[in-house]
């Protein structure tokens, strides 16, 4: 079932147009993955979702309409551009942003310490956020985002600050919410973090819907005939069944010729006497998906 | 659920947590304290209270001095002491009994000169003193009934009127400049610090980057209502504290003050005065709303606010305006701009009588302006409070898209 619903949404800011034409949808139970360039219209897209931009043209609906206040309390949110109140106590500060989402005294008593304990600041509770670390301050954020059980939850550069332990912590989290059944886009540059985390994703550049859907179909759309292998002797120049062959980081990237299968090229090499560790299809990363459709979009416009 | 009462409750509780809030609610009466008491104690002891002496060689004294009255810290007398001769008086100057002496000629009542031996030149208390007890006997020598004596020491009251009846004075009050200024004052002070404070809250929004998180959580008029009130609040906690120590301090001076016993407060001023100055502060908190949103920094915001001074002190500067032409052009102006009208208008209600039309018109021109800033503020809110690194500029809070945003 589909939480989040994005028709067409445009947005102008003086001689820029932020975004044009976007669309797409999500649902319950899944991470999404919004995606984009910087400047590309993203954190735009998040505003008019959350109501803080009007959109100038195009239809959001969360929860199955349009926002209102008391849907703002069932949406946790981290934004990219974040903060404390520098001078507050954490606890104060999270226990103040808890409330504005509509919790009452006895549910924070009961919540904020058991989150504090999650994210192991339970120590630095009573410090000021100009104390803590960047990584602690982010941690504290996600809290405020989390602590009212949203049913969403939209989250910007969630590991832009956090230590690999952290990372992990904040993945093993959102994982957690999601086979629970809430609805996360989250926004992120980090294209292994996507590629781990997200079960579908929209790329937005220029403010325009360049690439979306499953992330395993993505990948298949852009999938090459390509091999890697990992051979333990230089391989010969020339090689029955291969069209080209690149040198890859200490491996060997082999285009198979025309019509040959990669289970063909695999007995065509061990035919040949190659002796290798690995032989694996060249599947791309997320990242050179992105720079190749970022860029095909470029070109485009030019 | 209305949440401006917890972003109120948060941001009143956050200020009058601070230590800048108790510094300034406790430095400002310990101020005036200061500089009231200096100017006492500097009054009081360059004022000399030794006697003043009395040769009568002319035999016109029929009355003895009234020494009665006591000489106290706050009201100290100067009592007279007759001599039988000059060398008795210089005497007594010499071995300071007393401060100095007068002499009355034989010929006083011709002449009317006196000569007053001393090395110190008399202040007014000594002339006065002097000027009273020769009038009284004088007076008594003739026989003038002692009832028409004590009116004539009184003097008379003046009550002053214009010729089309619409100003009257009665021409003793100078003292009612007394609660006009303390009002302007207070205004002046809890509007400073209270939009000061407004002020802080929205920028530190911006520089915290909390704002983002606000307005994903309460609806933007919420967090505007909530701050405007809750910077109120605090603003209203400091007057009430400063009230309560001037009713105590008042309560306490009053008989020793004289002119506290002649302030008599009617409750239409008060009412008006009040009315005015929370509307003057409604003004000031939307325009410092507006400025919030639209500057980046604390620095910014705070040069832009310096200039709000301005307008507030200029009943100050032209405090002769107000005495010499309560309804002239300047003071008229003056009780229509917002952020000067709360001293401006209680000025001139204090010497004359404004028509309740232009009282009325006042009031409608300042609820306008008051409406517009807020709408203003509103506008530029959601625009301006997301743009972190550039300020707004007046184009960008007019145009098209910042109204849709």
């Amino acid at each position: 079932m589909s939480t989040i619903t994005v028709e067409n949404i445009a947005k102008r800011f003086g001689e820029t147009q932020a975004v044009k034409n976007v669309s797409f949808e999500v649902h319950s139970g899944e991470i999404f993955g919004l995606l984009g360039p910087n400047g590309s219209g993203k954190t735009t897209s998040i505003r008019i979702i959350l109501d803080i931009y009007q959109a100038d043209s195009g239809k959001v609906s969360i929860l199955g309409g349009p926002m209102t206040n008391e849907k703002l309390n069932h949406i946790g949110y981290l934004p990219e551009e974040r903060g404390l109140y520098q001078d507050v106590q954490l606890e104060r500060c999270l226990s103040y942003f808890a409330s504005l989402k509509g919790l009452s005294e006895d549910q924070i008593k009961e919540r904020l310490p058991r989150y504090l304990e999650k994210f192991d600041l339970a120590d630095h509770a009573k410090k000021k956020a100009k104390e803590l670390s960047k990584g602690m301050q982010q941690k504290g954020q996600l809290i405020a985002a989390l602590i009212h059980d949203p049913e969403i939850i939209i989250i910007d550069e969630p590991f832009a600050a956090l230590d690999p332990v952290n990372t992990q912590l904040v993945k093993k989290l959102l994982i957690e919410q999601r086979n629970a059944g809430k609805t996360i886009v989250m926004s992120t540059h980090q294209m292994n973090q996507v590629e781990q985390l997200c079960d579908r994703l929209v790329l937005i550049d220029h403010g325009r819907v360049l690439l979306q859907g499953k992330l395993t179909e993505i990948r298949e759309r852009f999938r090459t005939n390509a091999m890697i292998i990992d051979a333990l002797d230089p391989l010969p120049e020339q090689l029955d069944g291969v069209a080209r062959i690149e040198k890859q980081n200490g491996s060997y990237c082999l285009t198979p010729q025309e019509g040959v299968s990669a289970q063909d090229l695999l007995s065509a090499l061990v035919a040949q006497g190659i002796k290798m560790n690995t032989f694996e299809v060249a599947a791309p990363t997320l990242d050179e998906i992105f720079i190749q459709v970022v860029k095909e979009g470029s070109d485009r416009d030019e | 659920m209305n949440k401006s009462r917890q972003v109120a409750r948060y941001e009143y509780l956050h200020h009058v947590g601070s230590k800048r809030f108790w510094l300034l609610l406790i430095s400002i009466p310990l101020g005036f304290l200061f500089i009231f008491g200096l100017s006492m104690l500097i009054s009081r002891f360059s004022f000399d209270t030794r006697p003043v002496g009395i040769v009568d060689q002319g035999s016109l004294i029929q009355l003895e001095p009234d020494n009665s009255k006591k000489s106290t810290f706050f009201n100290p007398q100067i009592h007279l002491y007759l001599y039988p001769d000059a060398s008795s008086a210089r005497a007594g100057a010499e071995k300071k009994e007393i401060q100095g002496f007068v002499m009355l000629p034989e010929d006083y009542v011709s002449t009317y000169q006196l000569t007053y031996w001393s090395n110190k030149q008399p202040n007014s208390d000594i002339q006065e003193a002097i000027t009273s007890f020769i009038s009284r006997n004088l007076m008594a020598s003739e026989n003038v009934d002692t009832a028409v004596l004590k009116r004539i020491n009184e003097g008379g009251h003046i009550s002053l009127h214009s010729l089309d009846r619409s100003q009257s004075s009665d021409g003793t009050g100078w003292h009612r400049i007394v609660v006009p200024v303390v009002i302007g004052l207070l205004n002046f002070t809890v509007v400073m610090s209270s939009g000061g404070y407004l002020l802080k809250a929205l920028v530190e929004e911006k520089e915290n980057r909390t704002i983002e998180i606000m307005l994903t959580s309460v609806p933007s008029r919420e967090i505007m209502t909530g701050k405007i009130v809750g910077n109120l609040s605090v603003g209203l906690t400091q007057i009430a504290v400063w009230a309560l120590l001037l009713i105590i301090a008042g309560l306490i001076f009053r008989n020793r003050l004289g002119f506290l016993a002649d302030i008599n407060l009617s409750g239409g001023y008060l009412a008006i005065s009040i009315a005015l100055a929370v509307l003057s502060f409604l003004f000031t908190a939307a325009l410092m709303a507006t400025i919030g949103a639209a500057m980046t920094s604390s620095e910014q915001a705070q040069s832009v606010t310096s200039l709000m001074v301005i307008p507030m002190m200029i009943p100050f500067y032209f405090f002769s305006v107000f005495l010499n032409h309560p309804n002239g052009i300047v003071a008229r102006v003056l009780s229509f701009i917002p952020l000067s009208a709360p001293l401006a208008l209680s000025l001139r209600m204090a010497f004359i009588k404004v028509s309740p039309w232009e009282i009325g018109l006042v009031f409608v021109v300042i609820i306008a302006l008051t409406l517009f800033v807020f709408w203003l503020a509103g506008v530029v809110f959601k625009r301006g409070m997301l743009q972190y690194s550039k300020r707004i500029s007046l184009k960008e809070i007019f145009s098209k898209e910042t109204r849709n945003a």
